[in-house]
C-alpha cells in the first residue's frame, strides 16, 4: 500500500444554498483542487455523494461535476451510505490511491433539501432507516435516536444538563467557525426550555437540516512529492456495519459498527485513543456524541455525557471534540458531512482554524455514522 | 430470534430458521413520545414509538397512539398487539384482566 495523503479540503458555509447541489459541489471541488496545488487533470477518479439528489431531480451527478471541472473523461461514481456517504467516498478514494489504481482522487459530498418543507425533509431523513420495520411502525429519525437516549438515561441515570452541555459546547465552537450554519452560542436555559421533539430529545439535542457541500483531494505521497499544504497522512481508513434494525442489536447502549470500525482503525494506524489530539465525531443528536466517545474507546460506558458537563471535551479541554461545532451546530448536509469533518481537520493542521484552533493538532480522528449506526467510517490522520 | 424479515439470523448468521406464532405480548425495552411525526403519521402526534421485547424472545417495534406523554409509559411496562388502522404494528398497554 502506498502512503496516501489528504492534500486539500474545502467547503462552503452550511445552511441554505441558493445554487443547486451540482453547482455547489463543483465550486468546492474546484477550490479544494486549487488549494492542493494539483491540476484537475491529475484527478484519476471522482467519488460523489449526494444521497438525496433525487430531491433536486438529479442522479448521476458525477459526470456533470467532472465536466464542469474540465475533466469529462475522468471516471466518477456515486457513493451512498446515508449520513456516512462522503466518508465512504473517502474510503474508496483511499483504496484507489493507496492501491495504485489512481494517483489522486476527488471526494465530494453535497446535499440540498432547503427547498422542501420540514415534513418532506423529515421523511427524506427517515429513508436511511428500515422503512418496513421502523418507519412504517411510526419512527422518525429523531425518534430512533430518542430510543437510544431513553435506554442510556435509564441505564446510567443521567441528567438533561449532561446532554445540554454537549449542545452548548458544540454551539460555542460553531460560533467561531465561518463554515457553520449556527454561529450563536446557546445557554443552558435555552437548551432546557426548547420543545421536546421526541422524548427525551429537545430541539437543541438535534442537528438541523442543512444544505452544504465539501470536497477532499487525496493523493499518493510519491505522486505529490512537495505538497503545497500541510497534508494529512491517512493512517487508517476503516469502515464497518451493524444489524440494520437498531432494535435487533444485542444492546442499545452504543453503536456496534463504531466499535468495530474503531478497532480496525486503531489496528491499521498502530495507535491508541491516547495518541489522538482531537476528534470530529458524528453528533447528529447529543446522545450520538456521548455514544461515539464511548464506542471509540475514549471514555468508559455511561461516562461521556458526564465528562462533557465537566468540560473535558471543550476546545481547551483534555480532549477537544467537534471543534468545528459538529453536526449539531456546524450543520448536517447529509452527504457532505463526512468530507466536511476532514475540512475541519485540514484547517486545524494548516493553521486555518482561527479562534477555534485546538491546543495540539498533530493527530486527529474522524467518525461518521450512516443512519442509526448500520454503517460507520473511522479515519485517523497524522502529520508527516 | 428476530421478528424482522431475514434469510439468516442477524446475530449468528444461521440460515436454518423456523417460524413460531407470537402471543403478541411483551415488555417495553425503550420508547419515545414523538411530537413531530413523519408524513404517514401526520395527524397522530404526539404518540409513542416503542421497542418491545416479545414474550417468546426477539424484538419488534410499534406505535402506541394512546401514549401522549413521556410519563404515560415506562421501560419494563407490559404491552400487547392491537388491531391497527395504520399499516404498521400497533401496541396497547397490557393490563391484566382487561381485554
Amino acid at each position: 500500500m502506498r502512503e496516501t495523503w489528504v492534500v486539500a479540503a474545502a467547503s462552503n458555509r452550511y445552511g441554505k444554498m441558493k445554487e443547486s447541489g451540482r453547482e455547489a459541489a463543483t465550486r468546492v471541488a474546484w477550490e479544494a483542487i486549487e488549494r492542493s496545488g494539483l491540476a484537475p487533470k491529475d484527478i484519476g477518479y471522482t467519488f460523489v455523494s449526494n444521497a438525496f439528489g433525487v430531491a433536486e431531480r438529479q442522479a448521476h451527478v458525477g459526470p456533470l461535476i467532472n465536466t464542469s471541472l474540465g475533466i469529462p473523461d475522468v471516471p466518477s461514481c456515486t457513493i451512498e451510505s446515508a449520513c456516512s456517504s462522503s466518508s465512504a467516498g473517502l474510503h474508496e478514494a483511499f483504496v484507489h490511491v493507496a492501491g495504485g489504481f489512481a494517483d489522486a482522487a476527488l471526494v465530494v459530498g453535497v446535499e440540498k433539501l432547503s427547498h422542501l418543507d420540514t415534513l418532506a425533509s423529515t421523511s427524506y431523513f427517515a429513508m436511511g432507516a428500515d422503512y418496513a420495520f421502523e418507519t412504517k411502525n411510526g419512527a422518525t429519525f429523531p425518534g430512533l435516536y430518542a430510543t437510544l437516549a431513553d435506554a442510556y438515561q435509564h441505564a446510567f441515570r443521567t441528567q438533561p444538563e449532561m446532554f445540554g452541555s454537549i449542545a452548548i459546547k458544540n454551539h460555542a465552537n460553531a460560533a467561531l467557525n465561518p463554515h457553520a450554519q449556527f454561529r450563536k452560542p446557546i445557554s443552558l436555559d435555552t437548551y432546557l426550555n426548547s420543545p421536546i421533539i421526541a422524548s427525551p430529545l429537545r430541539l437543541y439535542d438535534c442537528c438541523p437540516f442543512s444544505d452544504g457541500a465539501a470536497a477532499v483531494v487525496v493523493a499518493a505521497k510519491e505522486f505529490v512529492r512537495t505538497p503545497k499544504t500541510e497534508p494529512l497522512v491517512i493512517r487508517a481508513s476503516a469502515r464497518s456495519g451493524s444489524i440494520g434494525d437498531m432494535h435487533d442489536r444485542p444492546d442499545l447502549l452504543g453503536l456496534p459498527a463504531t466499535r468495530t470500525a474503531a478497532e480496525k482503525a486503531f489496528r491499521q494506524a498502530k495507535m491508541e485513543p491516547k495518541d489522538i489530539d482531537f476528534l470530529e465525531v458524528h453528533d447528529c443528536f447529543t446522545i450520538a456524541e456521548a455514544l461515539a466517545l464511548e464506542d471509540l474507546g475514549f471514555y468508559p460506558r455511561g461516562s461521556a455525557a458526564r465528562e462533557s458537563l465537566e468540560g473535558s471535551t471543550a476546545l481547551h479541554g483534555r480532549l477537544p471534540v467537534n471543534p468545528s461545532g459538529g453536526l449539531k451546530a456546524k450543520g448536517h448536509p447529509v452527504s457532505a458531512t463526512g468530507a466536511g469533518q476532514v475540512v475541519e481537520i485540514f484547517e486545524q493542521f494548516n493553521g486555518l482554524a482561527g479562534a477555534r484552533a485546538v491546543p495540539k493538532a498533530d493527530t486527529a480522528l474522524a467518525h461518521n455514522v450512516g443512519a442509526t449506526g448500520s454503517s460507520c467510517s473511522v479515519h485517523i490522520f497524522s502529520r508527516r | 430470534m428476530t421478528a424482522t424479515w431475514s434469510l439468516a439470523c442477524p446475530r449468528c448468521g444461521e440460515a436454518r430458521l423456523g417460524e413460531i406464532d407470537l402471543s403478541g405480548r411483551g415488555r417495553i425495552v425503550a420508547y419515545t413520545v414523538q411530537n413531530v411525526p413523519g408524513d404517514e403519521f401526520l395527524n397522530e402526534a404526539p404518540y409513542a414509538y416503542v421497542i418491545v421485547e416479545l414474550e417468546e424472545g426477539g424484538r419488534i417495534t410499534g406505535w402506541m397512539p394512546t401514549v401522549r406523554r413521556e410519563e404515560d409509559l415506562a421501560i419494563g411496562d407490559r404491552v400487547r398487539f392491537s388491531t391497527s388502522y395504520k399499516p404498521g404494528v400497533q401496541f396497547v398497554k397490557d393490563v391484566p384482566g382487561v381485554e
